[in-house]
């Protein structure tokens, strides 16, 4: 570190602001679509295609939101549409962490018969990419009479294997004794794994339900094939067939982005170290 | 008496290790096994997806029909294009960003947090803030004129075929940057201290241990990242929706995802759709096999 303090010299200097240039330049050029939303969505739609680009509007035009909300029928289906995401998103990451922690558990701690063929199997999901199988889903799914449904659009999302995968690997550091002294207690194994196992994992936890929360959030083809009605359409969906209307207000629009993504901002800024951590890092998740 | 009460509760623990793993393997038998199989199997077959007629065995002709058809090999070579498009810069620059920042004493994790956040956003949003920028009047024609000096140049972003397939992959770029050079940082800051700091010892300058210390290092990380971005690539599938449902001509931008959509929801032709979705569960089979085979080597010893 020395060695390197004493050898400061211009040409070094030349080079740290031409470093700091390169990254300020690369934060700007990256957030400025984010404010292009965030600046658009207070401005009436002529603004918004005015050259140049008024970057500051002179009045906030809030009655995009509330438009936004309205809809373009007055109905306020977008409100309905909201429901439906945060419905499917919470469900799935709940019924995600209770079974992928409850299998990780079982192959981290239990010695049966098996086991490592249940877990090269399960691992070996991972392999079968979600578009390679989604027709064949949408068809099981078209049996069980679940299309247009809450539960045809959480069904094929239950459990992932990368979930399993993530508690298996969290669990095996967790210690025996703890358990055993459980056992001698004469706690039942379904007690052990509620009161002491779940409580102790919370990390992992919380990493799979950001990233699962994340991906139902943003998943857009699976609801594109089992939605019908109005009703039942998820966020992406609505904003889908929002934009191929033609003549939607810009200003409008942007609210509506903006709208949808409150809620990943506000998760991405409080739980910002479960995103960007290793194990969320490498994750191959479904849709 | 001992042995046997042992015995029975390992018997007894067995018993509940197939409890607690059994929800998630019957989910998968269902939910991932069952539909693979089912579209290795429709794949042989004609079948429309509304009429009640049993399938008919068509043997090969699903593929035979693919490998001559001038709209899938079009899908094909749009999927190639946007992957090695998207992957090859998302590649360099998220190493180069990578490695600036942690080049930096301040400022690491806010520049990280700043470059990650459009992959907080959902892909249908991202499409649509691009929408408007590359609109004729939006912000990237008015950029790039501003930057040429010229006026009123219109850059046909979502019309013209090379620039409709440039756009889709500048909002892919955009949208995982941060993601990828996150995932660098991860790998640069595993690289132990001591080495750095004996290359500097024995003279090198920053550059040299860029290049003769981290960027070796680093190859482990670059092959899975390579890997990893390439599966992504090929599964997109949100812009591309999106953008031809906004107008924009479909045929430059038909990927394979899309085409298997369409086959299958507008044309109604499982079987065909059925063949697409084995050729590429291949194609990404061979793409995850490498990941995991990369991954296994990716514990690199730095003794």
């Amino acid at each position: 570190m020395n060695a390197a303090k004493t050898k400061s010299s211009p040409a070094r200097r030349l080079a740290d602001i031409l470093i700091w240039l390169f990254l300020i330049g690369a934060c700007a050029l990256v957030l400025i679509p984010l404010v292009f939303m965030f600046t658009s969505s207070v401005m009436p739609a002529i603004d918004i295609m005015k050259l140049p680009y008024p970057w500051i509007s002179d009045h906030i035009h809030w009655q995009n939101f509330w438009n936004g909300l309205r809809g373009p029928e007055g109905t306020f289906i977008f409100l309905r549409n909201i429901l439906n995401s945060l419905v499917v998103a919470l469900s799935v990451t709940a019924t995600t962490v209770l079974l992928s922690s409850m299998s990780g558990y079982g192959l981290a701690k239990f010695q049966f018969k098996g086991r490592n063929t249940v877990f090269m199997l399960i691992m070996a999901t991972m392999m079968i990419p979600f578009e390679a199988i989604m027709i064949p889903l949408y068809m099981v799914v078209m049996r069980m009479r679940l299309q247009d449904s809450y539960a045809g659009l959480i069904v094929p999302f239950l459990t992932s294997a990368f979930g399993v995968f993530l508690m298996r690997q969290f669990l095996l550091t967790f210690p025996d004794e703890v358990l055993d002294a459980a056992r001698i207690d004469g706690a039942s194994e379904p007690a052990i794994f509620t009161h002491v196992v779940l409580p102790n994992v919370g990390p992992a936890i919380a990493t799979l339900a950001v990233l699962t929360f994340r991906s139902q959030w943003d998943s857009l083809l699976w609801p594109l094939l089992v939605v019908q009605s109005e009703e039942m359409k998820t966020i992406p969906l609505y904003i889908t067939k929002f934009m191929a209307e033609t003549h939607s207000d810009e200003g409008i629009m942007m609210a509506i982005a903006a709208m949808a993504s409150l809620p990943m901002f506000i998760l991405f800024l409080t739980m910002s170290k479960y995103f960007i951590s290793r194990e969320g890092l490498y994750s191959t998740t479904k849709g | 008496m001992r042995q046997n009460k042992r015995f029975s509760m390992e018997q007894k623990k067995a018993r509940w290790g197939w409890t607690f793993v059994a929800p998630s393997l019957v989910f998968f038998l269902v939910f991932s096994f069952y539909p693979i199989f089912n579209a290795f199997y429709m794949s042989f077959f004609k079948k429309n997806l509304l009429s009640l007629k049993p399938p008919v065995f068509v043997g090969l002709g699903n593929y035979s029909y693919l490998f001559k058809s001038s709209l899938f090999w079009q899908s094909a070579a749009n999927t190639a294009i946007f992957t090695v498009g998207a992957f090859v810069p998302l590649l360099v620059l998220s190493l180069v960003l990578a490695a600036l920042i942690m080049s930096r004493r301040r400022f690491q994790k806010l520049i990280q947090m700043i470059l990650y956040s459009p992959a907080a956003l959902s892909s249908v949003v991202a499409a649509l803030i691009w929408l408007l920028i590359f609109d004729p009047r939006g912000l990237a024609n008015q950029g790039l004129n501003t930057l040429f000096r010229t006026s009123g140049v219109n850059y046909h972003w979502l019309s013209s075929t090379g620039m409709l397939r440039l756009s889709t992959i500048i909002v892919y770029v955009w949208k995982y940057v941060g993601y990828f050079t996150v995932v660098f940082v991860a790998g640069i800051g595993a690289i132990p201290h001591s080495l750095h700091e004996a290359a500097l010892i024995d003279g090198a300058d920053r550059w040299k241990d860029f290049w003769h210390i981290t960027f070796p290092l680093l190859k482990p990380t670059t092959l899975l990242v390579s890997v990893m971005a390439m599966i992504q690539c090929l599964k997109t599938f949100s812009t591309q929706y999106l953008f031809s449902k906004a107008g924009a001509p479909t045929r430059p931008i038909d990927v394979i995802t899309l085409n298997i959509y369409n086959t299958a929801i507008k044309d109604h032709n499982i079987g065909r759709a059925s063949a697409m979705s084995i050729l590429l569960f291949l194609v990404m089979l061979f793409l995850t096999w490498l990941q995991f085979r990369i991954s296994k080597t990716e514990e690199v010893s730095y003794m």
